[in-house]
């Protein structure tokens, strides 16, 4: 009651609290009227009524139980009773036909005896050891320790299965068959172990009132199989049988390699490597850069080829100098190092060291004509192989450079088809070398050229040669538009200049030399007018256009090749040929001459008179002036002797006077100085150059005066010349100094 | 070529002390010689090793250097080497006396 009437208070206080938030909001006042609504027809009743409690007994019995129901059956036509629900006076509201059947209705009974229901191997087993265990106990422990036979454990079991039995026999009083059933069961179960299928057969055959019993021992019915129970599946796929394939290859071939790794060879294929890529970098260029240079390039063959023939002409070159070096070792210490020291004593004289003679085999019978130190290189000169016996001419003659590094062979060598008489060497291109020939040609030979392509120009088809024999060349400065030209003076009395021109010789006549003798009545009647013949030309050091020509008969002209008519001055220098004229190296006005008349004369320009005159006994093939003095000049005769003077040591005779060759046999033909080294090569008319070196006294240079107020040597070699000048021209006649000197001698 | 090869070797040949000339190839094959064979050959197997060792000394200092010339002076003789990549001219000389 009290649970009642505070159901109700509750219900109270829910409905006043509603309908005060109904009133709190006024906005849902539509929702619900106020008031309830009545219908019309409700029954009035009063309150005391509504407030009455009426009292709910719950009780066992149904009121609305009808006993007995009937209903009528229209197939019978009659009324029936209807049957009583099984389960009593419950009433069912709701009936469902479900799935589930019981276990011991028949339809059950029925599906085990069809085989439905069977567990699987796994579930059969344990329950049916709990079945063991819980029907038989310890005994069921024993088994295992003893294993007697089964039909003795079949008798053991037996006891306590009747046993209980028996007992359960007592309870429902149902005895015998059920027990007999039960032994049965329980045989079954011991004997065949496994075999459930009986089970519920003996359970059907054991009978309906035996049923629960026979399921309570052993609940191992049989689970409905469950289709979808997968784990207890088992699938073995088939194992693919397993095979060894074995495949053997060929084996790569094997080398044996052996190298050195050093330090020289990384650097070298480093080397190459940088090399390949520059290589390659030059071919990524377009292909149109690349052709220009494509044209000249040679196949690398050609390139390789020359390459080597180059340096085994070089590795030549060095072991013959080895081998001179070995053979000539002490004449090259000599050379350089070492001065007669017997100068001391011999106040004013020298003496001439010879050290080496150069010959050429095939040149043995020829003279040398010519003989020239190089300018550039000052231990290479160049010589001439003519010949200046006349009745016997050789046919041919040579061009030779020696060095004196090896005197046993030439540097270059170029035979000739016809005698060499001159040669002069080019300043400017120290391997330009023209040569004037007995034939009255000239060439210009480039030693720098194989010797296979010979002269480089040559002035066979030129107009204006010369149709005598060329006595001496001369390199000139160069002409207007450029080209070296030479000069070149011949017995057929002109001068003539050539010019290089690109591939040809062109030829210019500069002068032509006529002699005072009157002109030659000839044969038909005709005058024949006589030139004189030219021997030596000499071209004054500063003024390019004046020269000076010595004739065979004796006379020195002094000449401009801006007149080519008259000379501009003429000496009767000599009686016999003129074989040589030098200018001094440090003045302009003075110079030297010798002659086939055993003299060498010394000249100051302007001047009718010789300044000096030495008469030396023999035909006087050359004379020269030092370079390193101005007052010493060196001359060969025809008698082997080399004559050295120094007019500042000695003014009347010859400072050094020294045999080089025998005079019986041989002639010295030309000398010359080495414009450095101080030494002099002199040519005889054998074919060998004797290379002899000046002894200390022979090159004395000036000492600078004691105030010192000069010390540059040429300036000092110039005083020292212009002084003895002074000393020679103060006596206004001349001759006195040739007389005393012939009184001398 | 073969002609400028004669002539020097001629020439060599005939300069005073000299005892002998061997041209040895790039494979150290005596290729022309003015002395025996056999000793030619001995001649060119020992120097094609010497000149390598000696090369490898040289550049193995510095390896921008280069063997140009062997000289080796004996009591007896002295044999002068150029060696090359591509050959090696042996001359020997006898000292002057």
């Amino acid at each position: 009651m009290s649970s009642a009437s505070s159901s109700d208070c509750e219900d109270k206080d829910t409905a006043t609290k509603s309908r005060g938030n109904l009133q709190d909001e006024e906005g849902l006042d539509w929702l619900k009227p106020r008031t309830l609504l009545v219908p019309d027809d409700q029954e009035d009743v009063p309150d005391a009524d509504l407030e009455e409690e009426i009292g709910r007994i719950l009780t066992t019995i149904n009121p609305q139980w009808v006993a007995d129901e009937v209903a009528y059956h229209y197939g019978q036509a009659k009324f029936v009773v209807k049957p009583k629900p099984t389960f009593g006076k419950a009433y069912p509201l709701y009936v469902y036909q479900g799935t589930a059947i019981r276990k011991d209705s028949d339809e059950a009974k029925a599906q085990i005896a069809a085989g439905y229901g069977k567990v699987g191997f796994d579930d059969a087993g344990p329950k049916r050891a709990k079945v063991k265990k819980s029907t038989t106990e310890m005994e069921e422990e024993e088994e295992p320790e003893a294993e007697p036979p089964p039909q003795e454990e079949v008798k053991e079991e037996e006891a306590p299965d009747e046993e209980k039995a028996k007992e359960e026999g007592g309870e429902d009083q149902e005895g015998g068959q059920a027990d007999a059933a039960a032994d049965e069961e329980t045989e079954a179960v011991a004997d065949e172990g496994a075999a459930e299928e009986q089970v519920p057969e003996d359970a059907g055959e054991a009978g309906e009132t035996h049923v629960e019993e026979v399921l309570e021992i052993k609940p191992r019915v049989k689970k409905l199989a469950n289709q979808f129970n997968f784990c207890e599946r088992a699938a073995l796929t088939y194992n693919f049988p397993r095979r060894s394939v074995d495949t053997q290859t060929v084996p790569p071939p094997r080398a044996n390699y052996g190298a050195t790794c050093l330090q020289s060879i990384i650097f070298d294929f480093y080397q190459e490597d940088y090399a390949r890529k520059q290589r390659e970098k030059e071919e990524e260029k377009p292909k149109r850069l690349r052709k220009k240079t494509a044209k000249h390039v040679k196949s690398a063959q050609q390139i390789h080829d020359e390459q080597l023939a180059q340096r085994i002409r070089e590795a030549w070159t060095i072991l013959e100098r080895l081998v001179n070096q070995n053979i000539y070792d002490e004449i090259a210490q000599d050379y350089r190092y070492w001065d007669d020291p017997s100068d001391e004593f011999r106040e004013g004289m020298g003496s001439l060291l010879p050290l080496w003679k150069f010959q050429f085999e095939p040149m043995r019978s020829h003279a040398v004509c010519d003989v020239q130190w190089n300018p550039h290189y000052q231990d290479l000169f160049a010589v001439a192989y003519g010949s200046l016996d006349f009745t016997q001419q050789q046919k041919e003659g040579c061009l030779c450079l020696y060095s004196i590094k090896n005197p046993a062979f030439p540097e270059y060598s170029v035979i000739t088809d016809s005698p060499i008489i001159c040669l002069d060497v080019y300043k400017e291109t120290p391997y330009l070398i023209c040569i004037g020939r007995y034939d009255g040609n000239v060439c210009v030979y480039n030693a720098q050229l194989t010797l296979e392509s010979s002269y480089q120009y040559k002035s066979d088809s030129v107009r204006d040669k010369h149709s005598n024999i060329v006595w001496e060349i001369k390199w000139g400065a160069r002409m207007i538009d450029g080209e070296a030209s030479f000069f070149s003076i011949s017995g057929d009395g002109r001068v003539v200049q050539w010019a290089v021109m690109p591939g040809e010789l062109q030829a210019t006549t500069i002068i032509t030399l006529h002699s005072s003798v009157p002109p030659i009545p000839g044969p038909d009647g005709t005058l024949l007018t006589v030139n004189s013949c030219g021997s030596c030309i000499c071209f004054h050091p500063e003024k390019a256009d004046i020269f000076m020509v010595g004739t065979e008969d004796g006379m020195i002209h002094t000449c401009s090749l801006k007149y080519n008519r008259n000379y501009v001055r003429s000496v009767q220098g000599h009686h016999m040929p003129v074989y040589r004229i030098h200018y001094n190296n440090y003045n302009n006005t003075i110079y030297a001459s010798c002659s086939g008349d055993w003299r060498v004369k010394i000249w100051e320009d302007g001047r009718d008179e010789p300044l000096f005159m030495f008469e030396l006994g023999s035909p006087v093939g050359d004379v020269k002036w030092a370079p390193y003095s101005s007052t010493v000049f060196a001359a060969c005769t025809a008698d082997g002797k080399v004559y050295v003077y120094d007019l500042n040591v000695n003014k009347y005779r010859p400072i050094c006077v020294q045999a080089v060759v025998s005079k019986k046999t041989k002639k010295l033909t030309r000398v010359d100085f080495n414009p450095r080294l101080p030494v002099i090569v002199c040519g005889d008319t054998k074919g060998t150059c004797h290379v002899v070196k000046l002894s200390p006294n022979l090159r004395v240079m000036c000492k600078p005066p004691k105030k010192a107020q000069v010390s540059d040597q040429r300036t000092l070699q110039i005083m020292k010349l212009d002084k003895l000048l002074s000393l020679v021209r103060d006596p206004p006649f001349q001759t006195g100094v040739v007389d005393e000197k012939f009184d001398d001698d | 070529m073969a002609n400028e090869a004669e002539e020097t070797i001629r020439k060599l040949a005939t300069h005073k002390g000299v005892v002998g000339v061997i041209v040895v190839n790039g494979e150290g094959i005596p290729i022309k010689t003015t002395l025996d064979n056999h000793v030619s050959v001995q001649y060119a197997g020992l120097m094609s090793a010497l000149v390598d060792k000696a090369k490898s000394v040289v550049r193995d200092l510095d390896p921008t250097n280069d063997l140009t010339f062997l000289r080796i002076r004996s009591k007896k003789s002295e044999v002068m080497v150029a060696p090359d990549k591509d050959f090696i001219l042996i001359v020997v000389q006898n000292p002057v006396d």
